[in-house]
């Protein structure tokens, strides 16, 4: 045993005298080598951002590019000792004022890249050069910077915005480098998989100072695929400035070809400047972005929720008529109330519509008509049939932000542990109650009539252009399903939207002045409940909001468009002038008719 | 007076020395490697530091034999303690070795140490020579916590817990052929281990068996260290001077890199006496376990000695490009206050062992 232990000591000394010797080869014999090589030679690998592909319109409108953009940065740990005398000569020379957080960082950090100023003008640039001796520690890089055209302006939310990696996103992703601009949002982040460059790097041996020595390697980066989007931009532009000369102060516009579900124009409203937005916002422009009781930051077609109200009557009448509750020419007396055991349900308008089909309820938008016959319909198959429009699901996960809550007895059971009440059908077939849609389910409900009832997966990519190939890949129409239901029905639920503008009683009538034939379905839905339905609300947050959801040309449908208006008091008073002023700016500009 | 002679008489003098030397020497180490990057590790350290010396200076007053009868309770107070690191732990650059304790980031595996050097030493108690069953006992013990601390992912630790147990097992006589069908049987399960080795693993054998392949990846922490000492030369750069230590972008400069710290500040002197000073303070541990009669004793003396001194070998060839990159630490200097509690605990038992024998001497 205790001879064990002598071989234990043998191995440590055996051990000890190996390092020995190492460290005297290190130390010693090496020793110089190594001190000249730590004091002047420190590889450092810098990444080269590829630049992203640039976007384009469907008619090839510039909408987003790269552009080479000078950035002064530095390492704290050759800076931190000379702040002062830097702080001065950036001052003096260049202009440049260090603000109290880049100090705090220099002081702070080691080895970690500051960026002190972002976009050099070339005055700065040519003399950061001139007076480069002024400037030890402090180097120059040039990093892409996304630069956004005007039409780009007016879809901020569609685009989206580029910066750089979040650790959870460096965490799935390990091919990503800190500093890869990557999308973080919309287009830019949808279609990142083609904008986004393979990155190039490379390795250069600095001194202490960090001074460039010598350049290893570079290995350049690869451009970007430019992509070509549904979207026209002079639509989108046209859809801004409705929103911005009715004056309305918040909602949301989509507008399809219903052939293909191609977006053609999605904006949210108000908008931010996209620009600023992906350069930086100072704290103070920040804060006013996010006190803005529009929400400007929100995508409101996307992600916004709200009761669809009357629109929804389209999706319950084509139900009605496909299960056979009622013929196109089944007429009901549709008076102002409708009771059931001691619950009244009011008509929008006290004074009833009359004995009416399912057009003419939906040119009046009659609620007791469609009460009595949600009762036959019944809940489930009035949710079936919204579930075959595609609301309620993704139809394009890629696009589609947030999902409708489409109720069903025993979603109401779950979420509040109560049955489902005739009432609450009575109020799902007006799109009240616990219905709630985003603005792009409302293109989803009015494109299936517009197009005879073909769901697409909705299309925002057009093509990709790989610019060093050539090649040019468009991207196919995908056809989800067909609504099981006869093309007449659909034709009689056109027909009623059609009166809906056309008709005596109709509620867009506003509309049927537009040189353009239009059909649509006004919406207006109840934020608070109000005893009585006249009362009027001061305050914008409980005012009602409006729909307008409409097809034209009507004989042959090529747009299909969703207006919502948060707060719009009416679908008649604000959705309907926002759609007139949209389509009557396609006309004058020929939009209306030029082929896809 | 005499009494306090008395007292002091009971530990050995020149551990003693070594290890409060060491303990010394990590602060001061631990301060240059992160005065630029976190203001008060070191102060920690320093506290670690007074609590471990404090606990190591009573250990000796506790007969060892009653720790070594308390060791089965212990460990299964390590294996639980190293579940709920499974359960609750902290993950830290990728890996789940911690428990927050508020005050305290406890990391069991290195405790594991300790435990598994007084329960080997414990169930090989009295046994003259060991049988195949014995051994078999042993190494069932020892694979829990080792699959448990394989499992965080920590290489590293769980070697340094099986290596004491091993050392132990050899000094107890584990006959030859063991020993060679062991390596046999490691050198042919090497392909099927490499296998099953983790990405990061296999990156660091690959550059450490050849740096010049990509000088730029996971060779690049091996070739800054190599800088980092060599650019010590004979005498070092001076206290805090290091520019290479702090600028190598390694995020371990304080604790598994902190002995390029100390040869590029101090030099080879220094250097050359750390790497004595381990080797006397295994030295003496293990003559102190050849001279003493009681079996256990001698166990804890081998199984310390070889933890402590391989351990720091081994850190120390990472440092000079001599064994591939896996988180060891160097015990007593690297940071980290279970780590060096562990050490501190491993090294007042050993003193126990050796009052123990002392106190029996004078009895007789």
């Amino acid at each position: 045993m205790n001879s064990r232990g002598y071989f234990l000591i043998f191995v440590f000394t055996v051990f000890s005298l190996i390092l020995l010797g190492r460290l005297i080869h290190l130390q010693i014999i090496k020793g110089e080598y190594y001190y000249e090589k730590s004091e002047k030679n420190h590889l450092r690998v810098v990444v080269l951002n590829a630049p992203r592909g640039n976007i384009y319109d469907r008619n090839g409108i510039l909408l987003a590019y790269d552009k080479p953009s000078y950035n002064l940065y530095t390492f704290p740990y050759i800076t931190k000792k000379r702040l002062k005398i830097l702080e001065r000569n950036l001052k003096r020379i260049l202009n440049i004022e260090l603000s109290k957080d880049i100090k705090e960082k220099i002081k702070k950090g080691n080895s970690l890249k500051v960026v002190i100023k972002k976009n050099l003008t070339d005055k700065q640039i040519e003399k950061f050069f001139r007076y480069s001796y002024l400037f030890t520690g402090i180097y120059l890089e040039v990093q892409p910077r996304r630069i956004y055209t005007e039409y780009a302006r007016y879809m901020p939310h569609l685009i989206g915005y580029v910066g750089y990696p979040s650790e959870k996103e460096l965490k799935e992703n390990p091919k990503l480098r800190p500093d890869t601009l990557i999308g973080k949002s919309g287009v830019e982040k949808i279609f990142d998989r083609y904008l986004r460059g393979k990155y190039g790097t490379k390795g250069m041996v600095v001194d202490a100072l960090g001074r460039i020595k010598e350049i290893k390697w570079e290995n350049l980066p690869k451009r970007g695929n430019d992509i070509y989007l549904t979207v026209d931009a002079r639509i989108q532009k046209i859809v801004y400035e409705a929103f911005k000369n009715t004056g309305e102060k918040s909602g949301a516009v989509i507008v399809f070809n219903p052939d293909g579900y191609e977006i053609l124009a999605l904006l949210s409203y108000p908008i931010y400047d996209i620009q600023k937005f992906s350069d930086g916002l100072t704290k103070e422009e920040w804060k006013e972005i996010i006190k803005n009781p529009y929400k400007p930051l929100l995508n409101k077609a996307l992600k916004g929720i709200y009761p669809p109200g009357s629109i929804f009557k389209i999706v319950v009448g084509l139900g009605a008529l496909n299960e056979g509750v009622i013929t196109p020419n089944t007429r009901i007396y549709s008076g102002g109330k409708f009771k059931l055991g001691n619950f009244v349900f009011r008509n929008w308008n006290l004074g009833g519509c009359g004995r009416v089909n399912v057009m003419e309820a939906l040119e009046t938008s009659c609620d007791t008509f469609f009460y009595q016959i949600s009762l036959n319909l019944g809940v489930r198959n009035i949710t079936k049939y919204t579930k075959l429009f595609g609301i309620g699901e993704k139809l394009n996960p890629e696009i589609e932000k947030r999902v409708a809550i489409v109720p069903t007895p025993e979603w109401k059971r779950k979420r509040f542990g109560k049955p489902w009440y005739p009432g609450d059908t009575i109020v799902y077939s007006i799109g009240q109650g616990y219905l709630s849609i985003t603005p792009f389910d409302g293109a989803k409900i009015i494109a299936p009539i517009a197009n005879g009832g073909k769901i697409y997966r909705p299309k925002l990519l057009k093509a990709v252009h790989n610019r060093d190939t050539g090649e040019y890949k468009e991207t196919e129409k995908v056809l989800i399903r067909k609504l099981p239901v006869k093309q007449e029905y659909i034709k009689t639920i056109k027909r009623g939207i059609y009166l809906v503008v056309y008709g005596n009683r109709g509620t867009a009538k506003l509309l049927s002045l537009s040189p353009v034939k239009v059909a649509g379905k006004t919406g207006t839905a109840q934020v608070i409940r109000k005893k009585d339905p006249k009362q009027r609300v001061k305050k914008w947050k409980y005012q009602n909001h409006a729909w307008y959801v409409s097809l034209f040309p009507y004989d042959k449908p090529r747009f299909a468009m969703s207006v919502f208006v948060e707060h719009g008091i009416g679908g008649s008073k604000t959705a309907v002038p926002i759609t007139k002023y949209i389509i009557d700016e396609l006309y004058r500009k020929g939009i209306i008719n030029e082929k896809y | 007076m005499r009494s306090i002679k008395n007292i002091l008489t009971i530990y050995d003098p020149i551990i003693l020395l070594i290890v409060i030397f060491l303990i010394f020497w990590s602060i001061l180490n631990v301060y240059s490697a992160t005065f630029h990057e976190y203001s008060n590790l070191y102060i920690k350290q320093a506290v670690f530091g007074v609590i471990g010396l404090t606990v190591m200076l009573l250990l000796p007053f506790i007969d060892y034999r009653k720790v070594l009868n308390l060791s089965p309770y212990l460990y299964l107070i390590g294996i639980i303690l190293l579940l709920g690191v499974m359960l609750f732990g902290k993950t830290i650059l990728g890996a789940k070795r911690w428990i927050n304790l508020g005050f305290f980031m406890l990391q069991p595996s290195e405790l594991m140490k300790f435990i598994m050097i007084l329960i080997t030493a414990h169930l090989l108690d009295d046994k003259k020579s060991i049988s195949l069953k014995d051994i078999s006992i042993v190494l069932i013990i020892t694979a829990i916590p080792l699959i448990l601390i394989l499992k965080q992912p920590d290489l590293g630790t769980s070697i340094m817990v099986l290596l004491p147990v091993l050392v132990i097992l050899f000094t107890a006589g584990l006959p030859k052929r063991y020993i060679f069908g062991a390596i046999g049987l490691f050198i042919s399960l090497a392909p099927f281990i490499w296998q099953h080795m983790k990405e990061y693993q296999k990156k660091r054998i690959l550059a450490f068996l050849n740096p010049e392949a990509d000088p730029f990846g996971s060779a690049y922490h091996i070739l800054q260290s190599k800088i980092a000492v060599g650019s010590g030369q004979l005498t070092g750069k001076g206290f805090l001077e290091g520019t290479q230590s702090k600028l190598f972008f390694l995020p371990e400069q304080h604790t598994d890199f902190i002995f390029a710290t100390i040869g590029e500040e101090w030099g080879f002197l220094m250097s050359a006496l750390i790497v004595l000073l381990y080797l006397i303070l295994g030295i003496r541990i293990v003559l102190w376990g050849l001279k003493i009669k009681h079996i256990a004793g001698k166990y804890v003396c081998f199984g310390s000695a070889g933890l402590i001194t391989l351990q720091a070998f081994i850190n120390i060839s990472m440092t000079v490009g001599f064994a591939p990159v896996v988180g060891i630490t160097l015990p007593l200097i690297s940071y980290g206050g279970t780590s060096l509690i562990t050490f501190c605990l491993i090294i007042g038992l050993v003193l126990s062992v050796i009052a123990e024998y002392k106190r029996e001497k004078i009895h007789f």
